[in-house]
């Protein structure tokens, strides 16, 4: 009966992932990025052009988020079979994995707010995007703080077998130093470390959303040998 | 004794000699050797020294030379493919 | 996971789950310095002009401690298969120290170009040199990390688990080192 519950949270990050790349490509047209460079009237004209499209695909976006929850309550179950004592690497990744999914959610809602009134102002459309943006990518803190978790959780399990392969662990820790140079999008407007470059959009986002493949599989996995274990 | 690669050290001593004497002589390329003809010619040495001590890094500082071979391939791959695309684009007149 | 007595031939160096770091890492370099090769390629002349404000005596200077470091590290594991523990950690000293002087000088170059004026923004070269040495200093203070934990773990007897954790660490300061000869050629020399 468990075991049932454990793998709905752990299926929840493959309807993340469908959902989210669901809005954020085909509907808003998020991907590609917007450019740093654009002037205001192109961006307003964006948002006036593909109105509903970007409403729908952010209210996708911003529904599915909510399911990294479950995954991280998946995440935070395989971490306390891994751990001895009080759990301290469990409530790391708990507390780091959820704050993480509001800085999925917030982004979409400042983006809808320039979506919500398309005819206002080109100039606050303007700063609503470049909010939008920055929330988005610029906080990889709480990812790497998460991912570091993981990492030394997985490492530091004494089980036989280990609760995850091992490899799971050094993934996490080369997840987290993916992550990081995300935060320099505040120095950039062009070249591969703005919010659209190579090092700050599209390595990341790939990682972002391979990571919860990754996750499920040797979740799943775990989830299944637990369950026949009690 | 515990089993594993053991090339003894006075080999990753002298690797290690032959390294310097490497980094000594990609600085006498950046600073003019071989610059007669064609600057080019001396960047291009510059890089080529840069991934041959690469090679010896991977090769005998991390034993790969002992390694299950799909791993020390992995590396040469990764060598041939990072410098060889670097000496292109070093290469291209934009 | 077993060893067998009779040790085959080719012997796995570290764990196989810190090779998915290295190769990943090497991956995300490779991605990097390719990206900084392209800029350069439009705009030859501005990054050599910009090449000229850097110290290329601390590069090369840095260059010898990662090597020396490495070198280091490379005997320690040598060392510790014969069981020799105390001699082992008197060579990741070596190491770790090698690593603190590669620190130093770094900081002390940093320090001398924020004073010219020089920063992040000043313009793609510089951009990528601070973050490219950035993104590398990172890994030197992990690995600096790494070392010290290797160092702590052999006060105990040597055992298959503990020279293989040593390896682990071992390949990963390797790689730091090889990383940083790629980096050295390509910011430094390259003209």
């Amino acid at each position: 009966m468990n075991t049932r519950n454990e793998l709905l949270c752990i299926w929840s990050a493959i309807l993340f992932v469908v959902v989210f790349t669901l809005g954020l490509w085909p509907l808003a047209h998020f991907l590609p990025p917007h450019l740093p460079t654009a002037g205001a009237e192109e961006i307003a004209a964006l948002y006036q052009g593909r109105t509903w499209q970007i409403r729908l695909g952010l209210f996708l976006m911003m529904g599915c988020s909510g399911l990294v929850c479950a995954f991280v309550a998946a995440i935070t179950v395989a971490i306390k079979r891994m751990e001895k004592g009080a759990g301290i690497l469990t409530y790391t990744q708990l507390s780091a994995g959820t704050c993480g999914a509001v800085f999925l959610i917030v982004p979409c809602l400042v983006w809808t707010a320039a979506a919500f009134r398309p005819d206002r102002s080109p100039e606050l459309t303007l700063l609503l995007n470049d909010v939008g943006w920055i929330m988005l990518f610029m906080p990889f803190t709480t990812f790497v703080v998460q991912n570091i978790a993981i990492g030394l959780a997985v490492l530091g399990d004494s089980n036989t077998p280990t609760i995850l392969p091992r490899w799971v662990g050094f993934f996490n820790l080369w997840v987290a130093v993916l992550f990081i140079p995300g935060g320099l999008l505040t120095f950039f407007k062009t070249g591969p470390f703005a919010w659209s470059g190579v090092f700050v959009y599209w390595v990341p986002l790939v990682v972002f959303l391979s990571w919860y493949l990754v996750m499920f599989v040797v979740l799943r996995q775990a989830a299944i040998k637990a369950g026949r274990a009690a | 004794m515990i089993p594993g690669a053991n090339p003894s050290i006075l080999r990753v001593t002298w690797l290690w000699g032959l390294l310097i004497a490497a980094t000594a002589l990609s600085w006498a390329f950046g600073h003019g050797l071989g610059a007669g003809v064609d600057t080019r010619w001396s960047g291009t040495a510059v890089l080529v020294i840069a991934f041959l001590k690469a090679r010896v890094v991977f090769l005998d500082f991390m034993e790969l030379r002992h390694a299950p071979l799909s791993l020390r391939l992995a590396l040469e791959a990764w060598t041939i493919a990072v410098a060889s695309t670097l000496l292109v684009l070093y290469w291209r007149v934009a | 996971m077993t060893h067998a007595t009779n040790e085959p031939a080719r012997h796995l160096p570290g764990e196989a789950g810190v090779w998915v770091f290295i190769l990943g890492d090497l991956l995300m370099f490779a991605a990097l310095f390719i990206t900084f090769a392209y800029y350069r390629s439009n705009d030859v002349a501005s990054f050599i002009e910009s090449q000229h404000a850097l110290n290329q005596r601390c590069g090369a200077l840095n260059t010898i401690f990662m090597l020396t470091s490495s070198w280091c590290v490379a005997i320690a594991v040598q060392v510790a298969r014969v069981g020799k523990t105390r001699a082992a950690r008197r060579w990741l000293v070596g190491g770790m120290a090698c690593a603190v002087c590669f620190v130093v000088v770094k900081i002390f170059e940093y320090q001398e170009k924020i004073a010219a004026g020089i920063t992040l923004t000043s313009n793609d070269f510089f951009m990528y040199y601070y973050m490219l040495t950035g993104l590398h200093l990172m890994h030197v203070l992990l690995g600096l990390g790494v070392l010290i934990f290797l160092w702590r773990s052999l006060y105990a007897p040597v055992s298959h688990t503990s020279v293989r954790t040593l390896e682990s660490g071992a390949c990963f300061w390797h790689m730091v080192d090889l990383l940083w000869i790629v980096l050295f050629a390509l910011l430094y020399m390259l003209r």
